[in-house]
């Protein structure tokens, strides 16, 4: 007995894969983004957030050793017991697959605009089936970028376990899946690649900086921690740093599979919104 | 059984009507063809045969299966061709005939074949590993026809499928239409606003206007509806009231536009001497006169008093909303 037919899914994985791969010299520009982050911000303020940038103070009665002492202890669980760095880079992968999500939502309403939405409309296959086809291919796509700038992240960080980095990709797939079924859900509703862009800005900046990448969670005003909490790409941050570095930090209740349930939820719930508005889509909106 | 049976279709949006109660019904093998000025609502109608509108009210079947309550079996008998091209452009044409394969199930050796088979028909054979963003209108035209063919369709739908294309490429899709047709007793529906072209391919010819379906039959028969030759007469200073009545040997008179009448005749050069002197025994003064064996122009003019040609200016495209 066959269940059911996976053909139309694997039909839009493999567009999505091919598209991205017929397009593969624009892997640079998806690429460099991340990249500037982690070069500017990242060296930046990598530099000031150390203890080495504290250069003998002379405090009379405290001797300097145990100065640095203190400086380098306050450092370690901030940062998680590594340096900015490796803190902020580490981070930097669940930022690019975020972003690239969304990318995949502007490429649905390119899909609307050149009329290749109306071709998956007629086809005689689950609408869902077809959606979530799209969603993973997208994912796979985000993944391997995601990949490529943690490749790249070993030339300015110190601290990154590779061995880590088979988990950190299944973490990122999952994350991917829920942010890309989001980014379909506002580029069906909208029908503009401008507007789309406005609310996307207006959502990603707010989630990015809310979600510990930048800076740790615990040290964020209280309410911006409350946020903070409800923002799914906190525990994302939060388990890609820790297979990537073993560092643990975030609120207190985090840890790994906490992580993966709100991730996997997320994923659940905003993939089945996902394929209930392209149920409903028809070529009227 | 029937291909189709459009039964007293309306498609309103909001509260603007589209397509206003039509009914027609499609025979097996037969191409069957929706000639009218755009925003006639011809490509209103075939969206919702092919299942991606919903109608406000009326029936459809298609092949004896409910459009809305039978959509998925609807969609695995039909292939389509839209108006605007629907293609992925950063794919190859292979590509782009693998996943639409793909998507209507098929797979392995079986979807293999079909592809290099289609693309053969179209003549694209060699371009199959190229990206059809490098590919002329008439290249992705034909690409479509082998798409909306991969799956073995009991039905075609072409809307407007020559479109903006230069004559050569024109030519080339009608002898494709024509080819479907005759090896493969195909049922094929198109719209076109092409008078010439619903001539050369249609075994039957519908026309709308408005929402609605003002004549509809073969091109013989609808020629048939004016007679043998038709007459223009334009007069100066507009339209005499009388002028009808006044003249001998009509077949049927109709006033087309604001100065021009329209004379059915059954010979229009033993006919015209006669009108002629009738009307300047009359007094009026004429700026032109005409004479055509009937076309399918002159049928619309007959029966909407605008020229299709015209028509197509002064009813612009309607603006495609997509939200």
């Amino acid at each position: 007995m066959r269940l059911i037919d996976l053909s139309p899914f694997i039909a839009m994985v493999y567009r999505q894969v091919k598209r991205w791969w017929s397009a593969r010299s624009r892997i640079f520009t998806t690429v460099i983004n991340p990249l500037i982050w982690i070069i500017f911000l990242g060296l930046g303020w990598g530099a000031v957030l150390s203890p080495s940038s504290v250069n003998s103070p002379s405090i009379s009665g405290l001797p300097v050793n145990t100065i640095t002492k203190i400086m380098q202890d306050y450092f370690n669980r901030l940062f998680g017991g590594v340096d900015y760095v490796t803190f902020m880079v580490s981070g930097m992968s669940v930022m690019t697959v975020f972003m690239a999500s969304f990318l995949g939502g502007i490429s649905v309403i390119w899909d609307k605009q050149f009329g290749y939405l109306k071709e998956t409309l007629v086809a005689p296959a689950p609408r869902w089936l077809v959606i979530t086809g799209r969603i993973v291919g997208d994912s796979i796509v985000n993944v391997v970028q995601a990949l490529i700038i943690i490749l790249l992240s070993f030339i300015i960080a110190t601290g990154i376990n590779p061995i880590g980095i088979l988990p950190t990709l299944a973490y990122l797939f999952i994350t991917s899946i829920a942010f890309s079924s989001l980014g379909v859900v506002i580029a069906l509703k909208l029908g503009s690649v401008e507007g789309f862009q406005m609310i996307v800005n207006l959502l990603t900046m707010p989630l990015m900086f809310m979600s510990g990448v930048f800076y740790p969670i615990n040290t964020m005003p209280d309410w911006m921690k409350i946020i903070a909490q409800f923002n799914p790409l906190s525990y994302a941050v939060h388990s890609v740093r820790y297979w990537l570095t073993g560092a643990n930090v975030g609120l207190d209740y985090m840890n790994l599979s906490i992580d993966l349930s709100v991730l996997a939820s997320s994923a659940l719930v905003l993939l089945a919104l996902a394929g209930w508005s392209f149920n409903k889509a028809s070529v009227e909106d | 059984m029937d291909a189709v049976v459009v039964e007293n279709l309306v498609k309103k949006y909001r509260d603007v009507g589209a397509v206003n109660g039509v009914s027609f019904t499609i025979r097996r093998g037969e191409i069957f063809s929706l000639l009218g000025p755009n925003g006639a609502g011809k490509t209103t109608t075939i969206h919702i045969i092919a299942t991606i509108l919903k109608p406000t009210s009326g029936k459809v079947l298609v092949f004896g299966h409910d459009i809305v309550k039978e959509a998925d079996v609807v969609r695995k008998d039909i292939g389509i061709v839209f108006q605007e091209p629907s293609l992925d452009n950063q794919l190859t044409a292979y590509d782009n005939l693998y996943v639409h394969g793909r998507l209507y199930g098929l797979r392995g050796r079986e979807l293999e074949e079909t592809i290099y088979k289609l693309l053969e028909f179209v003549e694209l054979n060699e371009y199959a590993r190229k990206q059809v963003r490098y590919f002329s209108g008439g290249m992705k035209r034909r690409l479509e026809i082998a798409r909306a063919l991969m799956s073995n369709p009991d039905m075609l739908i072409l809307d407007e499928p020559t479109l903006g294309l230069d004559p050569q490429s024109r030519a080339k899709i009608w002898d494709y239409i024509r080819e479907l047709k005759k090896k493969y007793n195909m049922t094929i529906l198109m719209t076109t606003h092409y008078m010439d072209e619903a001539e050369e391919l249609a075994d039957r010819i519908a026309i709308m206007d408005h929402g609605k379906i003002i004549a509809m039959g073969t091109a013989e028969e609808l020629k048939n509806m004016i007679g043998n030759d038709v007459i223009y007469v334009r007069f100066d200073k507009g339209l005499p009231e009388s002028v009808c009545s006044s003249l001998p040997g009509l077949k049927d008179c109709v006033k087309v536009g604001s100065d021009t009448v329209e004379l059915l005749v059954e010979n229009a050069t033993k006919a015209l001497p006669e009108i002629m002197s009738s009307i300047y025994a009359n007094g009026y003064r004429v700026l032109e006169v005409s004479y055509k064996k009937p076309t399918l122009n002159e049928v619309f003019l007959h029966l909407t008093g605008r020229e299709l040609r015209d028509s197509l200016e002064s009813n612009p495209v309607p603006h495609r909303r997509w939200r």
